[in-house]
C-alpha cells in the first residue's frame, strides 16, 4: 500500500471515529436537555409528547423543552455553517461571522426594523425579518472586508476591522433599546443570543436556508475544496472564483443573520466548530471538515444551553455567554498558531 | 501547439503584446526577467486568464474547447500557493478532481513527499510546497504542461529529478513549458527557449541558437560567461553589461 493510500485510508477513519463520537455524545447531551430543568422528566416522553405538542401547536413544557433544544442543535449547525464557509472563502483560520462583525450588523438592522414594526408570526413578517438581518450582515461584511483590504487583507488586519465594524454596530443597537422600548428586559436578552423563546416560525427560515446552502455546497464542492488553497485551481475546475466567493459570502452572510434574526448574537461558535474539527481530524478536506464542523457547531450550543439553564436555576444563562467562554479560548490557540508559523494565509 | 498574436492586458496595461508561437512535443524554457510576461504566457496558454488572439492546442483552439476538455488537454502549475494554513500536504495533492488516481502515488515518491502528507502547508518549506504543487498538477497527466517557476523553491537535487522526469514525459509527445529564470540546469536540459522580454518574444529557437545571440545579455542586462562541462551548459553572471 502507498504511502498516500495509507493517508487517505488514515483520514478516513479518523473522520469516522471523530464523527461517531461527537455525533454520540450531542445524543447524550440533547436527551439530558430534553430532561433537565425545573423539574426532571424522562428524555423519551418528552420527545413523543413534545412532537406531538409541536404538531398541534400547543405548546407545554415538553413541547418547550424539545423546541428549545432542536433550536441550539440547528443554531450550532448553521453557525458552523457560516463560519466554516467564511474561513474557506476568505482562507482566514480567524474567520467568524461574530468576529467579522456580520452578527452584529445583522443585529442592528432587525432592532432598527422594531423601531418601525412590531415582530408578529405573519409569514411576511418572517420573511421580511430575514431579509432586514441579511441586509445588515451582508452590510457589515463588505464594510469589514474593505477596511481590511485597505492593510493588505491580512488575517489580523480583517480580524481587527471585524472588531471595529462589529462594536459600532452592536452599540448602535443599543442604543435604540434603551430609548425606544419598554419590554427592554426581553429585547436585551434576545440581543444578548439566548434560547429562552424558541418557537417554529423562527426555525422553519433557518432550517429552509441551511438545507439551500448545503445544496448548492454540494453542488459546488469540487472547486470550494479547492477555494482554500488557490484562485488558479478553482479556474482549473471550470468555475470562476469570484463569482464563487461571492456567493458562498453572501450564504455564510445570510446564515449567521438569520441566526441572528431570532436568537440574537452567539459569538466563536462559527470560530471553533471548524477549526477543532480541522485539529482533531488532520485535515481541511471539506468533504470531512463540513459534517463534523456541523455536529460540533449543535453539540457546543446544546451543551453549553443545558449548562445555562441548570447552572444556577431558576436563572437562565444566555447560551452566548457559555458558548463564548468555550469559544473565545479557541480564538485564543488560533491567534498564537498564526503568529508561530509566521502569519498564515491571507 | 501554436500561438498567434496573443495579447493580455490587466487593468490598462498591456502584459502581452501580440505573441506568435509555434511549439511542437519536447521541452521549452520561458526565459525573461522579472515581469517580462512569462506568467501571463503560461497562464494565457491554459486559460486561466482572457486573452485575444488564438491560442490552438493540438490544432484545437483554445476558445472552442469546452471547459472539461481543457481542463483535460492543458495543465498550469502555480510555484507556490497561498493557502488556508491548516490544508494539509496530503489535502492539497488531494484536492483535485481531475487527477489521475493511478499516477498520483506514483509522484508522491517522486517527489518524495510521502512523509510530509500529514504537514500543514504552514508548517513546509517552500521548496517542499512546491514538490506538493508539481505532484499534484503532473498527475493530471495532460498534453499541455506549464510550469511556472518550478526550480525556484527545489533544491539541485530535485531540479536535475523533477528535469528529467519531464524530459521523458516530452517524449511521450507532450507540450511542457518551463517558466523559469534558473538558466543553470535549466538550458541544459530544454529543447527550445522562448526569450520575453516586455511582453514580446525576443527570442525563439534552440539553446544552441540563442547562445549564438546576445539576446540573454541584452534582456537580463548582465553580460555572460558559457562554460561547458560534457552536455552540461553553465551560463555564469559576470557583470551588469
Amino acid at each position: 500500500m502507498s504511502s498516500l493510500d495509507l493517508f487517505i485510508k488514515r483520514r478516513r477513519k479518523r473522520f469516522l471515529i471523530a464523527f461517531t463520537l461527537i455525533t454520540s455524545v450531542l445524543l447524550i447531551v440533547f436527551l439530558a436537555h430534553l430532561s433537565l430543568g425545573y423539574r426532571f422528566l424522562n428524555p423519551l416522553e418528552v420527545f413523543v409528547e413534545g412532537v406531538a405538542q409541536v404538531i398541534s401547536r400547543n405548546l407545554g413544557v415538553e413541547g418547550y423543552r424539545l423546541l428549545r433544544a432542536l433550536t441550539a442543535v440547528v443554531v450550532g449547525a448553521t453557525l458552523a455553517l457560516s463560519g466554516c464557509l467564511m474561513q474557506v472563502t476568505t482562507k482566514n483560520p480567524l474567520a467568524d461571522p461574530y468576529i467579522l462583525g456580520v452578527s452584529s450588523g445583522a443585529l442592528f438592522m432587525v432592532v432598527l426594523s422594531f423601531m418601525f414594526a412590531q415582530p408578529t408570526a405573519h409569514p411576511l413578517a418572517i420573511a421580511l425579518r430575514t431579509l432586514t438581518a441579511s441586509s445588515g450582515g451582508m452590510l457589515a461584511y463588505l464594510l469589514t472586508m474593505f477596511i481590511a483590504s485597505k492593510a493588505g487583507t491580512t488575517p489580523t488586519s480583517v480580524l481587527l476591522a471585524g472588531v471595529a465594524v462589529g462594536t459600532f454596530f452592536y452599540s448602535a443597537s443599543l442604543l435604540p433599546q434603551y430609548v425606544m422600548f419598554q419590554d427592554i428586559h426581553k429585547l436585551i436578552a434576545w440581543s444578548m443570543g439566548s434560547f429562552v423563546s424558541p418557537s417554529p416560525e423562527a426555525l422553519v427560515p433557518l432550517i429552509v436556508v441551511s438545507a439551500a446552502a448545503l445544496i448548492y455546497i454540494y453542488l459546488v464542492r469540487s472547486p470550494l475544496n479547492n477555494l482554500q488553497i488557490s484562485d488558479d485551481f478553482v479556474r482549473q475546475t471550470g468555475y470562476n472564483p469570484m463569482n464563487l466567493r461571492r456567493c458562498l459570502t453572501f450564504l455564510a452572510s445570510l446564515l449567521a443573520s438569520v441566526s441572528v434574526a431570532w436568537f440574537g448574537v452567539i459569538g466563536f461558535v462559527g470560530l471553533a466548530a471548524p477549526h477543532i474539527s480541522r485539529r482533531v481530524l488532520g485535515t481541511s478536506g471539506l468533504v470531512y471538515v463540513l459534517p463534523t464542523s456541523l455536529v460540533l457547531g449543535s453539540l457546543i450550543l446544546t451543551a453549553s444551553d443545558l449548562i445555562g439553564k441548570t447552572l444556577v436555576p431558576p436563572v437562565e444563562i444566555p447560551v452566548n455567554v457559555i458558548a463564548s467562554m468555550i469559544g473565545a479560548p479557541t480564538l485564543a490557540l488560533a491567534i498564537v498558531e498564526l503568529k508561530r508559523y509566521g502569519g498564515g494565509g491571507s | 501547439m501554436e500561438v498567434r498574436n496573443l495579447s493580455v492586458s490587466y487593468g490598462g496595461a498591456q502584459i502581452l503584446k501580440g505573441i506568435n508561437l509555434r511549439l511542437g512535443a519536447g521541452l521549452t524554457a520561458v526565459i525573461g526577467p522579472n515581469g517580462a510576461g512569462k506568467t501571463t504566457l503560461l497562464k494565457a496558454i491554459s486559460g486561466l486568464v482572457g486573452f485575444k488572439g488564438i491560442v490552438k492546442l493540438f490544432d484545437r483552439e483554445l476558445d472552442s474547447l469546452d471547459q472539461a476538455e481543457r481542463v483535460r488537454l492543458v495543465t498550469y502549475i502555480p510555484p507556490i500557493v497561498e493557502a488556508l494554513p491548516d490544508v494539509t500536504v496530503g489535502d492539497l495533492v488531494l484536492s483535485d478532481s481531475m487527477v489521475d488516481h493511478g499516477l498520483l502515488p506514483k509522484y508522491v515518491e517522486i517527489l518524495q513527499l510521502h512523509t510530509l502528507l500529514t504537514r500543514k502547508l504552514s508548517l513546509v518549506s517552500s521548496g517542499e510546497l512546491s514538490r506538493a504543487l508539481l505532484a499534484r498538477g503532473l498527475s493530471r497527466n495532460s498534453r499541455v504542461i506549464a510550469l511556472d517557476e518550478p526550480l525556484s523553491h527545489v533544491d539541485v537535487r530535485f531540479q536535475l529529478i523533477l528535469l528529467k522526469h519531464l524530459r521523458t514525459l516530452s517524449q511521450e509527445g507532450r507540450v511542457i513549458l518551463i517558466a523559469s529564470n534558473q538558466l543553470t540546469p535549466l538550458l541544459s536540459q530544454v529543447d527550445y527557449v522562448v526569450a520575453v522580454n516586455g511582453g514580446e518574444v525576443a527570442f525563439f529557437g534552440s539553446v544552441a541558437d540563442l547562445l549564438k545571440t546576445d539576446t540573454l545579455s541584452r534582456i537580463y542586462g548582465v553580460r555572460f560567461e558559457v562554460v561547458r562541462v560534457g552536455d552540461f551548459t553553465d551560463l555564469i553572471p559576470v557583470e551588469p553589461s
